[in-house]
């Protein structure tokens, strides 16, 4: 039995059964760390010794009889701008190079209380900033699938995590498509919640109006599984709601009841025709099984680019603006003999301990934020932003949920993008709309092309997340 | 829309980054390419059209003031100050910002 491969309900299935036990699960996956992420190089900290006592205490209680959570005893790797407290939280950012996290975030705590296991932190582009994990301060992650690729970002360690076999599911965050596009990228199931569905207290955060945690995992029913645990209203996030959540696991939708909107915006130049091809393929499928399809249009789909890269750096901006050299993080206070003044601990810590892209972020949002320019830029695309959420208001009085790629290529080669901010930014076409407007979305892998993974994404109306995730599962099957 | 060195510096100071003389360069060119896509948006007709302010329609959500919600335990404090480069006692210290 290759215990690297096992869903969430399979690994369930077989602690439940005393097949095998929770640290036996949890060593295969260092085992298979330590034999393959010298290539790969998902994790910027491992947990084993905290992941070993918590399988021993899952273990005692399986033998005990007694009756265990979903996620109890499975493991799972953890973004590293989710704080689990005392382990390193670095956002894979040389400013957060040694901060140890003082507290659990919510869903964390959550996942503690179903005794999960946390294999490790992984990589990413600094603080959530990139589509392929190139931005971080501690070098990139390899995409499993073919390692002169990347595994697309920012949550690209957690993706390939999931993909490598190094844990069962991974937590990633997505402000413009950065659970999606790795999901996508490395070939598995990357999970966007509704925002609001799922507290941020304890993740690090990059555009506060944007961001949101979500799951990576080889299916849908594991990602729903890890989204049942993790959502929730929070006190500590006032943006969390509270909300009765219909039953995932309950009867299937029917499909021939089911509304599927194709919009004509994301079917254009830029789209890899091989994609196109088996996006569409999906589709007939769908209609084949008897659901509808429905040519629809998101007539401001083509500025929401534009918009995310004025409202997005605005927040990273006042965001980021917390490290100061001072609480916590990289410092030159303590650097010089002579005494500094407190502007200049300031400029020095944060241009030494910013990477290239975060600082050119907080610049570019300083710039659009300040007087003069604050109307042309923010509040113009704050306006654009309301327009772009009302094309999906509209659609979804039509459609149940709209079908698209969930990125224009496939995973691109190191260094392809680096040079030129503005084509990297462009690998998130398909993704940021769906942040901007606040709905959930989902990747799941369709056909392959030339070998490497594709991803088809769905996106479902506000808080309508469980049956998106209905939608994804029976695509999901009938792609089989 | 073309930043000049000079808007750099000057913006590089409101964001308190120090930056290189290249790095300088490079991030003029850079946020210039930027600021020339966003400038997409000037084609939208935005007359009648009502600025959104946050990620969700909820409006004043308040909670009580309580620390301990945040800071459960003393470890928690204890770890959470020294986490500060530059502690003395319970203090994080700064350099005087008076002459």
């Amino acid at each position: 039995m290759n215990l690297n491969k096992l869903t969430i309900k399979e690994a369930h299935k077989l602690l439940g059964r005393k097949e095998i036990t929770s640290v036996e699960l949890v060593m295969a996956h260092f085992d298979e760390i330590k034999k393959k992420d010298k290539d790969i190089h998902v994790f910027l900290s491992l947990n084993e010794e905290g992941a070993m006592v918590a399988a021993k205490k899952v273990d005692e209680r399986i033998a005990k009889g007694e009756p265990i959570e979903m996620l109890a005893g499975i493991p799972a790797s953890i973004k590293d701008n989710i704080l689990i407290r005392g382990i390193k939280t670095t956002a894979a950012s040389k400013i957060l190079e040694n901060y140890i996290a003082p507290y659990d975030a919510t869903v964390i705590k959550k996942l503690k209380e179903e005794e999960a296991i946390f294999i490790g932190k992984t990589n990413m582009d600094e603080f959530a900033m990139g589509s392929s994990t190139e931005n971080s301060g501690f070098g990139p992650t390899k995409n499993p699938v073919n390692l002169e690729r990347v595994p697309g970002g920012s949550s690209g360690g957690s993706a390939a995590a999931v993909k490598a076999g190094f844990s069962v599911y991974a937590l990633g965050s997505d402000t413009g498509g950065s659970i999606r596009q790795p999901a996508g990228f490395c070939g598995a199931v990357g999970f966007k919640p509704t925002y609001g569905a799922v507290s941020r207290h304890g993740l690090i955060a990059m555009a506060s109006s944007l961001d949101q945690i979500g799951p990576i995992a080889r299916n849908v029913d594991d990602a729903a599984a890890v989204f049942e645990t993790i959502r929730g209203k929070d006190e500590l996030d006032s943006t969390s709601v509270a909300m009765e959540w219909q039953d995932y696991w309950g009867s299937p939708l029917d499909i021939e009841k089911i509304k599927i909107g194709v919009p004509r915006e994301y079917f254009i130049h830029g789209l890899n025709p091989e994609i196109e091809k088996n996006i569409k393929s999906v589709i007939s499928k769908l209609e084949k099984e008897g659901a509808k399809i429905e040519e629809i249009s998101l007539p401001y789909s083509e500025w929401a680019l534009a918009t995310y890269y004025i409202i997005m750096p605005a927040e990273v901006s006042a965001n980021l603006a917390r490290f100061d050299g001072i609480k916590y993080g990289y410092s030159t206070i303590n650097k010089e003999e002579k005494l500094q003044n407190l502007f200049d601990v300031y400029l020095k810590s944060r241009g030494e301990g910013f990477g290239a892209e975060a600082r050119r972020r907080i610049m570019l949002g300083t710039y659009i934020l300040s007087a003069g320019y604050y109307d042309a830029y923010y509040t113009r695309a704050q306006k654009v932003r309301r327009l772009i959420k009302q094309d999906f208001d509209r659609a979804f009085k039509e459609v149940d949920a709209i079908i698209t790629p969930t990125s224009p290529t496939t995973a691109f080669k190191f260094g392809e993008k680096t040079q030129d901010p503005l084509s990297m930014y462009l690998a998130d076409i398909y993704t940021v709309s769906v942040n901007l407007a606040g709905i959930p979305g989902i990747s799941i892998p369709a056909k392959e092309v030339a070998g490497l993974p594709v991803g088809l994404q769905l996106i479902g109306k506000n808080f309508d997340d469980v049956k998106l995730l209905k939608i994804a599962k029976i695509i999901e099957t009938i792609s089989k | 829309m073309a930043l000049t060195k000079k808007e750099v510096e000057k913006i590089a100071g409101l964001a308190r980054l120090e930056l290189s003389e290249e790095e300088k360069e490079k991030f003029a060119d850079d946020l210039s390419s930027v600021l020339g896509y966003v400038q997409k948006l000037s084609e939208v007709d935005i007359k009648k059209v009502e600025p959104i302010t946050g990620g969700t329609s909820l409006e004043s959500v308040t909670r009580k003031d309580d620390e301990t919600k945040c800071v459960s335990d003393s470890q928690m404090r204890e770890q959470i100050l020294s986490a500060s480069p530059n502690r003395e006692d319970d203090y994080f210290k700064v350099p005087s910002i008076f002459e």
